[in-house]
Order: C-alpha cells, then structure tokens, then sequence
C-alpha cells in the first residue's frame, strides 16, 4: 500500500519530462490538464522550475517506514567513499539527482537516499562570518528544520529541503525529496539533537584521530596552491574547539564507531599510509549482533599470516574482544595493517562471524569494486563494507517484522 | 610550494600484486569484478596533475567546471590568507577569536569542495554539470574544452 501526498501547483512542468532518468522506483505522476503522463521512477524534482498542476508523489515503501541511518563524519557529505561502499552494498550506484541544482550534496539510488546536513545551515557563509560561528557551531544549523523533514521522510512524506551550494557559500532554492527506503543523513551533527537521535535506526560514528586526519589533510591539501603545511596545521588547530565540543561528543550515542589510529605495527610511523581501525560496535543493539573473530565474547589477538599465508611487511593483525566505551557494553574488532593481496582479504573474511553477508566472498568483492578508493586495502574499507552488510541485514530484519510478508514481496 | 616528493600519499596503486593466489575460475566463481586497475591513474599521479593549474586537470568536460575548480582554487589562498591575517595579534587571543576560527572554517570548507570535485573528476570520472549539459547543451557554462583550447 502507497502513501501518497499531493503537491498543488499552477503550470506546466517542463521538469516532468526529465523524470525519466530518476532513480527511485516509486510512482510519479504528473498532469496537465486532464491528461496524466505517469512517470515511472521518482526522484528530485527542480523547485525553480514552474511546477505543473498536480504532481502526486507516492512512496513505494510498502507501508514500512523509511529505515534512518545517521552519519557523523567530518569530511563533508554525500561523495565521501564511505557512502559510496554503504550504497553499493544496498544495490546500485548512488548518483546526484538528475536535472536539478549541479551542486546539489544528495545522492539517490534505487533503494537510498544520501542527505547532507549541510543543507540545514541556519546561517550561509556570510552569516556564519557575520555572526561568528563555524560550520560546526550548532548555532549555524537549524534543528528544527532537520527534524521536521527527516520525521516527515520517515514518515513518508516528500519534503522540499534546502540546498547548501558550498561553491557559493549560499542558500540555494530547496530540492524535492521523495521518501526512500534508506535515507542516510551525512554530516557534522546527525546525532546532536535529542529529536533527530531518536528517528535515527542506527548511527556510525566515524572517528579520525588528530595524527591521521593531519596525515590525510596534507595529501587532500598540498597540491593546491594556497596551502602549506602551517596552514593545514593552523586549519585544524583553530576548528578544534568547536570540534571537540560539538562533533566529537556526539560518539557517545553512536550504535557503532569506525576509530581510524595510526599503525602501531610501524615504530614511529607518520605518514598515515598504514592504519590501524578499529570498529567498536555497541552491545543490545536491536537487530545488530555484532561481527567478531572465532569465539563470541573472547578476547582474540590474530596475526593471519604465517606458514598457511604469508603476507608482505608491515603485515596484518587482528584483534577482538569486549570492552566499554562511555558507560556502554561494546565489541572491539581491530585491524592494523594493509591488505596487499586478494588471498589475504578473502582469508579474513572466512574467518570473521556475523558479517551478514549473503554469499561467500562478498566483502571481498565489495573492497574490489571500490578498490581506487581510499580505505580499499585497509580495515577502513573492510570496516565500511561490514557496517554496509549489518545496515542491509537490519533494514531486512525490520521489514520482515513489520510486514510480515515475504522478503520477495517487499520489495516489489 | 609544496614538491610532491614531500607528499605521504596513501599508497593506492595496484594494492593487489597482479599474480593473485587464487586460480582465475575461482575469482570468477565469486563474481568479482575483473576492473583493470592499471588503467585508472593512482593517486600520485592524479596528485601531481591536478595541483598544477590551467586548463583543468583529470576530467572537467564542461567550461562550468572548469571555471568551478578555477574559482575554488583561487578562494582557497584567497581565504589562506584572510585566515592569516585574521588571527594575527596577540597570541592565545587572537588565535581563539571567532573571526580567526571562522576564517579557517572557511578555508576547510573550500578545500573540501575541490578535493571532492577533483576526486569526482579524477577519480570517479563523472563531470558534476554532465546531467544540466545533457538537458542544455547550449548553455555557456556546457561548453565542452578541446585540449588545444585557451
């Protein structure tokens, strides 16, 4: 059964011809007169453009809600490789909508919708200059707007959400969002409103230490010309304060946190290139079991290289166990090191439980698929995908219960 | 100036040797994608290319994001050096000033937006202007570059 909401508008809409490119497999429907030009796909529709005189916009959600994912990262949103490895694991490539605002910062794919949080700036550019906050100042943001919309996506209402162009530093006219079966909200504080926490199914916090976010900085920044190291240096020094106070207390209430240290397999090791990553996964979350190494609750330290598998130096380890972390029971997994070869990868893999995967070899073939990214050869990408998998699990545990209708059927 | 031999680049290039353990038929028993990774560029090249100016590196297909990475390079030493200037002073003080903390906030924020840019040109091959060109081709900003132009 399809919610459907009706938008009222007054002329002709050119934008309806350009709906079939959208992604979403949802109804859209859009008149003229009395004749109805049925859309198969629905998506984002340009509000600048004059809206025709009936669109109605059904959500193919089945009845079940939209599933919530919050997203606290501090690398700006919607093309960071982490999305890319969440979406490409639900199925299909998420793209920026099609025929709207080219600097918009949502990505859309069959199953799921990316939202940036950035497009909730209470105050563009000039403002926050003005008044004398960053970006990460939640003085910048309007909450209330965010919890408004993402409630009504959830809900399954389409919203219209603002656009913040961050070439310009302005507030562009809002874009048409349509509710998805996931929608991920990406950005500084996906956790840091009570009301916001509460809509959010599960949320991931990803934890870059001082060292590393130095180290990557560097490589993202030194090829341009404005930069040097004083200035990179300078950058993090100044938004540190803000950071501290209003990101990086938000990893309290995530259900799972990527930590991304520097290695320790590499004495005095600083050029960020090896990792050591560390997914601590809180305990009781509903319909999360957490992966682990061999035995469930043990505390396990693995070298996988040896006489079965011989890995190039630094090499590889692993390491498991309970701890807590902010008054809460968790599960640590650990890796340190790189994947240098396809054998190292799928050894590990058949060594870890609970990954939620759906056939033999399918971590591995999700690093594979992303494998020019960063993270591909380290347990940022393996991390990624895992959490990809236990999103893609839990989402299928909801539906069944909800529904209580075969997995085939809601789907349709 | 910042020379590339002073660049830690994460190390990206062919991170799998290219005699992988497992026999070919049992790869393709996993259907895994069988992508040749040499024909994307690595990182430190795509590096050395896109710091260096001009006529757009890797993939701006459309004069609009030629101009977009243009303008965001030349706002990233433009507000480097607004940022400078505002925490100038008197130390702690000047240095904990909201326009100090703003003005690299600022800095942060354009830096981001041409690295995401050049990664989705360089890295992800899609021009952010081909859906809008493919609509209006006939636009200024749609103007598609020949190598041997400007």
């Amino acid at each position: 059964m399809a919610v459907c909401t009706i938008h009222p508008t007054q002329s002709l809409n050119p934008a309806c011809s350009s709906i079939a490119s959208f992604h979403q497999k949802q109804g859209l429907f859009c008149t003229y007169g009395s004749r109805a030009i049925m859309a198969k796909r629905g998506g984002v529709i340009i509000q600048n453009h004059p809206p025709s005189p009936g669109v109605v916009i059904c959500s193919a959600a089945g009845g079940s809600d939209t599933l919530v994912i919050g997203l606290a990262a501090d690398s700006g949103c919607g093309k960071s490789t982490f999305m890319r490895r969440l979406t490409s694991v639900f199925g299909g490539a998420a793209e920026p909508p099609k025929g709207g605002n080219p600097d918009s910062n949502t990505l859309i794919s069959d199953t799921t919708t990316v939202i940036c949080l950035d497009d909730y700036h209470a105050l563009d550019r000039t403002g926050r200059k003005e008044n004398g906050v960053t970006a990460l100042d939640p003085r910048a943001n309007d909450f209330d707007l965010m919890y408004e919309q993402v409630k009504a996506l959830k809900e399954g209402k389409a919203i219209d959400k603002p656009i913040y162009n961050h070439v310009t530093g302005l507030l562009d006219p809002p874009e048409l969002i349509v509710p998805p079966k996931i929608l991920v909200i990406e950005g500084l504080h996906p956790m840091f409103d009570p009301r916001v926490r509460e809509l959010l199914d599960f949320s991931i916090y990803l934890d870059i230490s001082n060292e590393v976010k130095f180290a990557w900085k560097i490589q993202r920044d030194m090829a341009e010309r404005g930069h040097s190291l004083e200035s990179i240096k300078a950058s993090i020094e100044a938004r540190k304060p803000d950071f501290d106070a209003y990101v990086d207390q938000q990893k309290q209430y995530a259900d799972a946190v990527i930590e991304v240290l520097p290695t320790q397999l590499i004495p005095d090791d600083n050029e960020g290139k090896v990792l050591r990553v560390r997914l601590i996964m809180k305990e009781g979350v509903k319909y999360f079991k957490p992966v682990y190494l061999f035995d469930e609750g043990s505390t396990i330290s693995w070298v996988p290289c040896g006489r079965k598998l011989t890995c190039s130096y630094p090499g590889i380890k692993f390491f498991y166990g309970p701890d807590t972390y902010f008054g809460h029971e968790v599960f640590v997994l650990e890796m340190d090191g790189q994947f240098d070869r396809l054998a190292e990868l799928i050894y590990v893999e058949s060594h870890l439980s609970n990954i939620s995967t759906k056939f033999y070899g399918e971590i591995t073939q999700q690093m594979l698929k992303y494998s020019d990214f960063p993270g591909s050869n380290d347990g940022t990408g393996l991390f990624q995908t895992i959490i990809g998998l236990k999103i893609r699990d839990l989402w299928e545990q909801i539906i069944a219960t909800k529904t209580g209708a075969p997995l085939e059927a809601a789907k349709a | 100036m910042a020379s590339s031999s002073t660049i830690a680049l994460l190390n990206l290039s062919s991170p799998f040797s290219s005699r992988p353990i497992l026999s070919p038929s049992t790869i393709a028993s996993l259907g895994v994608a069988t992508r040749r990774r040499e024909k994307k560029p690595s990182l430190a090249t795509v590096k050395a290319s896109g710091g260096g100016g001009g006529g757009g590196g890797g993939g701006a297909k459309y004069k609009g994001t030629q101009m977009r990475e243009r303008l965001l390079r030349e706002m990233i030493e433009e507000k480097v050096a607004e940022a400078k200037e505002a925490c100038e002073g008197e130390g702690e003080a000047a240095a904990a000033s909201a326009e100090c903390r703003v003005a690299w906030d600022e800095v942060e924020e354009v830096s981001q937006a041409k690295a995401h840019l050049r990664l989705k040109l360089e890295v992800l091959r899609q021009d952010p202007l081909e859906s809008f060109c493919g609509d209006n081709p006939e636009t200024d900003e749609c103007h598609v570059y020949d190598d041997d132009d400007e």
